[in-house]
């Protein structure tokens, strides 16, 4: 909370001081509201006035040309439709001057972001010259151009490091979001393809749809319940399993007694360091209906077994083609590929516990047990609790695992899930995928986008805020 | 009294060797199913019934329509270097500028990135591939190396923590005899930060060769030439080719696994290097 208003306190104090700088400057600060070169001409740094200048044609130019046209179709997306037309100049079948919808929307998206760009720079630069102006008044020296570029490997080294990056997150990550997100209250299917269809705003119709209330026929709400409590579900024991299972195994690597730990920890690596195309698609052949284990299983007589009593009413074990057993093992693969990694994390952290601590449990007389229960694992908890939330959150996502194991693999029976193209093992990403790869349905896609990240940033805001926030190691970024 | 503890010893060894058993199942299997004479998948027996290089050979040699391995591994390639470059570079100076410099706005920069890290990946490569497609880079590497590396200034976390442990001292010292802040940045913070340089370098050569989400997307025309390494082996596995392909699978999956491995092994190595010492020094 406190961050929240610290920060809403700089930019309060960033519009005081353009305020300030507007009401206070001279005659050229004045004039650099309407000309962003004018401040710096007044001090006689030309080359800069010349590039402002020069910036803020171009935002004008790109304005006039590109900003306004699209903005101007934002509310409605395009009314033109495309059709053919036979030109009788050419003989030929020609396109009308149609609109495409989401050419509207991206460019939109990608103008107001210039747009907030350039009115940021628009007021910095008035407190800048005024800044320059003071300078001037006192009688100080004012940069020349060189001595300004210097400054980019000074003190202004962040500027020069970061503008690549952040231009690149803006454009491959800022700007497609918000496309998504806009795209969650259109009706952008597969009836409503750009060139050939026009979309249209429908407002919260798909989150309606999405939560149960888009009528008898629609299944959504029906699926997003199953696959959200799946999701959910999954997250909490993937996390959990291989969270505890990763310590354990670092343990029995690590204890005094082990001979040989490198070995060990290589040989259980391996496991992760083969890419999980090859090493799940792999395993998913494996537990095949008609394959090697369920091949095995016969012979030793336990498929019979289980038939006999039962269990399974076909002559295999439908390892990941049924509900209910695609789900056990599912985590149980998981367990496979993900304890190994956490056995890494685990090693790094068990091998800082303070060795005073540990001797001196020892000299009191605990057991092995009484010092992994009181010592190693607060410990433990205490550096990786943090990591416990991002593993949740990536698991939530991890789209890897499940649709490695049941795409083109596994297949629903359940008619209402099929109507709304779920399966009863999807989770929320990978739901998403299959909408957008397969069946075009970019609206309810963008929807289940946007109920992720919702998920996502509750938990990390509730578990940061009361647990991770106690014990003082609340800081986001670090 | 001892032999007790040395029954326990023994016992803790088996159980370990049963555990790596269990571990290494699946990857024996697929070791050895590559050296099957058979295309399919064998379903009878868990070593094959008659041995031979044939998976190899073909996959190496007879490029078709479905399989084309050595181009696969070339686009990978090309695309893996392409992106180590550009991404090693942005994550380096995105830690750097958050671990190293105090401006105003950090903090709130920093904030906004673990928020846009809640959103799925997935989301934003829809619109991405729409943008991508009126461009005419869809179906070209050079999209998918905007893919990988665009967004990668994201992933700064783990160096800015090594890079927040080089020793402030040394950077003021470093200054006070006149060092810009990019000299800094170059002769006294990099220098110090080989294990999280060599761990950021092949963490962005791994991820073209690890992905399979954003390659599916990008690379979706169907022209098998074209692919990586990822995508193609996944179409080998396709119902209507598994059963004569599975065998050139798993011939694939060792030949794409072996390099890949060590690397991720000497990765770990660094890995650790660098986040335990960062802590010993913090």
């Amino acid at each position: 909370m406190n961050k929240l208003k610290s920060g809403l306190g700089s930019v309060g104090q960033f519009f005081a001081d353009f305020g300030h700088a507007v009401a206070d400057g001279d005659i050229f600060v004045k004039l650099s509201l309407l000309w962003f070169g004018a401040g710096y001409l007044g001090r006689k740094q030309y080359i800069k006035s010349i590039i402002m200048t020069l910036y803020e044609a171009a935002i004008i130019v790109y304005t006039v040309l590109v900003g306004i046209p699209y903005i101007s179709d934002f509310g409605t997306l395009g009314t033109v439709q495309q059709e053919s037309v036979f030109n009788p100049v050419t003989m030929k079948n020609e396109f009308n001057d149609y609109d495409n919808s989401f050419t509207i929307l991206l460019f939109s998206v990608i103008t107001l972001i210039i747009w907030a760009f350039a009115l940021y720079t628009w007021m910095y630069n008035v407190k800048n010259v005024y800044r320059l102006q003071k300078e001037a008044e006192r009688g100080r020296h004012i940069n020349n151009f060189r001595e300004d570029l210097n400054d980019y490997i000074n003190q202004k080294f962040y500027v020069t490091l970061l503008a690549l990056p952040i231009v690149g997150v803006v454009l491959f990550i800022v700007v497609p979001l918000f496309v998504m997100i806009f795209v969650a209250f259109t009706n952008y299917d597969q009836n409503h393809m750009p060139p050939s269809a026009l979309f249209d705003w429908v407002g919260i119709k798909n989150f309606v749809s999405l939560f149960g209330g888009g009528g008898l026929t629609d299944t959504f709400g029906y699926a997003f319940v199953r696959v959200l409590g799946w999701t959910l579900v999954w997250s909490f024991f993937a996390t959990l399993t291989t969270y505890f299972g990763g310590i354990l195994m670092s343990l029995l690597i690590n204890g005094k007694t082990t001979r040989g730990k490198a070995v060990w920890r290589v040989l259980f690596m391996i496991t992760i360091a083969v890419p999980q195309f090859v090493s799940l698609l792999l395993v998913r052949n494996f537990f095949a209906d008609n394959g090697i284990m369920n091949t095995i299983l016969a012979n030793i007589g336990l498929t019979g077994f289980l038939q006999d009593i039962g269990v399974i009413s076909n002559n295999y074990i439908p390892f990941l083609t049924a509900p209910g057993w695609a789900h056990v093992m599912i985590i149980l693969i998981n367990i496979w590929i993900g304890v190994p990694y956490q056995m890494l994390i685990a090693n790094g952290v068990l091998m800082n516990i303070p060795s005073e601590q540990l001797e001196s449990a020892s000299i009191d007389g605990a057991n092995s047990w009484q010092t992994f229960r009181n010592i190693t694992m607060p410990y433990v908890f205490s550096v990786t609790g943090p990591a416990l939330v991002t593993d949740f959150v990536k698991n939530i996502n991890n789209f890897n695992v499940i649709y490695l194991l049941t795409s083109n693999f596994y297949t629903t029976t359940n008619q209402a899930m099929a109507n709304s193209q779920a399966k009863e093992t999807d989770l929320l990403v990978t739901w998403l995928f299959t909408l957008t790869q397969d069946y075009y349905n970019y609206k309810m896609a963008a929807t289940i986008g946007i109920i992720i990240f919702i998920i996502c940033a509750l938990f990390t805001l509730i578990v940061f805020n009361r647990v991770v926030a106690r014990t003082g190691q609340g800081d986001f970024a670090s | 009294m001892i032999k007790r503890k040395t029954v326990r010893v023994i016992l803790k060894h088996l159980f370990l060797a049963l555990l790596v058993l269990i571990w290494l199942v699946p990857i024996i299997w697929l070791v050895v199913t590559s050296f099957s004479a058979y295309n399919g998948r064998n379903t009878s027996t868990f070593f094959p019934t008659e041995w031979s290089i044939t998976q190899y050979v073909k996959l190496l040699t007879g490029a078709d329509t479905v399989a084309n391995f050595p181009a696969w591994f070339m686009n990978t390639l090309v695309v893996a270097i392409a992106n180590c470059v550009v991404s090693s570079i942005f994550v380096l100076m995105v830690a750097y500028a958050f671990a190293c410099m105090d401006f105003r706005g950090s903090k709130g920069l920093q904030n906004l990135s673990v928020i846009v890290n809640l959103f799925p990946g997935v989301l934003s490569m829809i619109a991405v591939y729409f943008v991508l497609k009126a461009l005419g880079l869809t179906n070209s590497h050079l999209g998918l190396i905007l893919v990988y590396s665009g967004g990668s200034g994201l992933g700064y976390l783990i160096a800015k923590g090594f890079f927040g442990t080089v020793p402030k001292a040394l950077q003021e010292a470093a200054k006070l005899d006149g060092a810009s802040e990019a000299r800094c940045f170059f002769q006294v913070v990099l220098p110090m930060s080989r294990p999280i340089i060599v761990y950021t370098i092949i963490n962005s050569f791994l991820v073209p060769w690890m992905d399979f989400v954003y390659a599916k997307m990008i690379l979706n025309a169907g022209v098998s030439s074209q692919w990586t390494v990822a995508i193609g082996l996944y179409n080998m596995l396709d119902k209507s080719l598994i059963n004569s392909y599975f065998g050139q699978f798993c011939a694939g999956g060792v030949l794409v696994s072996i390099p890949i491995s060590i690397l991720y092994i000497i990765m770990q190595k660094f890995y650790v290097e660098g986040v335990t010492g960062g802590a010993v020094k913090g």
